[in-house]
């Protein structure tokens, strides 16, 4: 294995070398036909879409469209009913163990670990490499602490390394949960409603954050949001759920106000808007 | 026409809710004649006698005028009882911790292995919550004879109940995002578990134990009277042959040690927390 570092391989931008044509680029996580039902409803029917190299890709729908669901069994915290999760070369679906770290996951709520430092947060991202008593003594090898240093001077937080999560401010801590995320050197990176909880300065701080990570490093990057505008501008492609079925995929943009008429609805759509 | 029937309905409306306030009004004066009954019979089950109280407690001055000085002569035994009862309490509450943390885990339902035996664990830590450490040693006295393994006995099975319900209501109060986000890092569940889990819980439980034990030396102190061991023991001879400065000599003692484990125990709380 290589020395790890955030950056190997990756310090030549990906954007300089390839087109917008993402089509002819490889497909980084393959969703076939993902279905899940709770109670005999079905929260997520036939859900289809390929995320490529590079590529960022906005999920909009409207609150209990079933994004969440969704989410959760392409993370493998949930177990679809039916259809595959798939990597590049590997079906992911029914994988529990050590291959989950290809698919690193930033959430809502940031999900740290209050008190440990924002350094030990990130270092949570090798554990899908580490031997597991590393993981419970909590005591890494070099090689995985520079990275993790590595990684925290992505996000701009070298500085606060030794500093408790639960001490940072929102913004900070869902820039150490990116760190933990890119640590993890993952193909993909899903982000559910990375910027929800937080004002929008700071939104569009992660967003540039995670748009430079996809369009330099190559990570496919898969990401919910309720704010349209926030997709026109950030994302390549868009997909669209409405009552667990996907009904838009299209560049982003593409997406027009009709789209988003198919979406949200005429009246959901003019509160959004305004 | 219709300024009356609207001017009616108001009326309407005015005096049902009228009725409906002195329904409440009479339920008030019910709740308050239940609550007086209450206390008196109270009061009489529990023989509340004030006249007993104003001829005792001239004989209680009495006796206190009578313990000075105290007598320090027998202070290396004091010492070691006292000691006795601080290791009856560190032991039974250790251990009671130990067998404490399988149980919470059970008796947590979000994080249960086994949701079947959820109510059992639960019912069990109740039972033994609900019988004091008194009452247990009081038994063991029996059993396994006189002498402080009783009381240690006692503390441990009625603690375990206590830590046991505290740990698992604090469980099922963890939020599970972080560990959800550890396990999507591909780090194995038990991971996950002793990473993102264990150091939210570890200081909330090590701050219990040692509020346990602290609670625990300060209850044990009566242990003695059933024979269970430590400086329980020597109050109730004190008392038995009435000698007054020993008993007060022995009272200023537990105070003090008290006292001291309390300002310990809680300077060691906010280290943890």
């Amino acid at each position: 294995m290589n020395a790890p570092s955030a950056y190997a391989g990756m310090q030549m931008s990906v954007a300089d070398h390839f087109s917008k044509d993402f089509e002819s680029r490889p497909v980084r996580l393959e969703i076939e036909a993902l279905s899940k039902g709770y109670a005999g409803r079905r929260a997520i029917d036939e859900v289809s879409f390929r995320v490529r190299e590079g590529e960022f890709l906005a999920v909009l729908g409207p609150s209990g469209a079933g994004k969440t669901t969704l989410f959760r069994c392409i993370t493998g915290l949930s177990t679809p009913d039916s259809g595959a999760v798939r990597l590049a070369d590997f079906d992911m679906t029914h994988f529990r163990g050590r291959e989950r770290r290809r698919i690193a996951v930033v959430f809502q709520q940031f999900n740290l670990v209050n008190r440990l430092s924002a350094l030990e947060n990130v270092l949570a991202g090798r554990l899908g490499y580490v031997p597991k008593w590393r993981g419970w003594l909590r005591r890494f090898k070099r090689e995985d602490k520079l990275l993790a240093l590595e990684c925290l001077d992505r996000v701009g937080l070298l500085d606060k390394a030794e500093q408790r999560a639960d001490t940072l401010s929102g913004g900070q801590q869902q820039r150490v949960a990116i760190a933990r995320a890119l640590a993890q050197r993952p193909d993909v990176i899903l982000a559910d409603e990375p910027v929800a909880s937080l004002d929008p300065q700071i939104s569009a701080g992660i967003l540039d954050l995670l748009r430079g990570i996809c369009h330099r490093d190559g990570v496919a990057v898969v990401c919910s949001l309720h704010q349209l505008h926030l997709a026109q501008s950030y994302a390549d492609r868009i997909v669209g759920l409405v009552r667990g079925r996907l009904v838009v995929d299209m560049r982003a943009d593409g997406f027009d106000t009709t789209m988003a008429e198919r979406l949200y609805g005429n009246a959901e759509l003019q509160g959004m808007i305004n | 026409m219709n300024a009356g029937s609207a001017a009616e309905s108001a009326l309407g409306a005015l005096d049902a809710k009228n009725r409906a306030w002195t329904a409440r009004r009479l339920s008030v004066w019910a709740v308050v004649a239940a609550v007086l009954v209450f206390y008196v019979v109270c009061w009489r089950l529990a023989q509340v006698d004030p006249a007993k109280l104003a001829t005792g407690l001239p004989k209680l001055g009495h006796w206190l005028a009578q313990s000075w000085p105290p007598k320090l002569d027998e202070l290396p035994l004091f010492l070691q009882r006292i000691a006795e009862t601080v290791a009856m309490a560190a032991i039974g509450t250790t251990v009671a911790t130990l067998l404490a943390v399988p149980m919470a885990v059970l008796a947590s339902r979000n994080i249960t292995p086994l949701p079947a035996l959820y109510y059992p664990a639960r019912w069990f830590l109740n039972a033994l919550r609900g019988i004091d450490s008194f009452v247990f040693a009081l038994l063991f006295v029996a059993a396994v004879g006189l002498g402080p393994f009783a009381g240690v006995i006692g503390i441990a099975l009625h603690t375990w109940g206590s830590a046991a319900k505290l740990f698992a209501d604090h469980m099922e109060n963890v939020t599970l995002g972080p560990l959800e986000a550890v396990e999507t890092t591909g780090s194995g569940r038990l991971t996950a578990v002793a990473y993102a889990l264990v150091p939210d819980v570890a200081p909330v439980m090590l701050s219990t134990t040692l509020f346990w034990w602290e609670f625990n030396v300060r209850a044990s102190t009566v242990l003695g009277v059933v024979g269970a061991g430590g400086i329980g023991q020597e109050l109730k001879n004190s008392m038995d042959l009435l000698d007054f400065p020993r008993l007060f000599t022995i009272i200023v003692l537990i105070l003090i040690v008290v006292t001291a484990l309390d300002q310990l125990s809680g300077w060691l709380r906010r280290k943890l927390v």
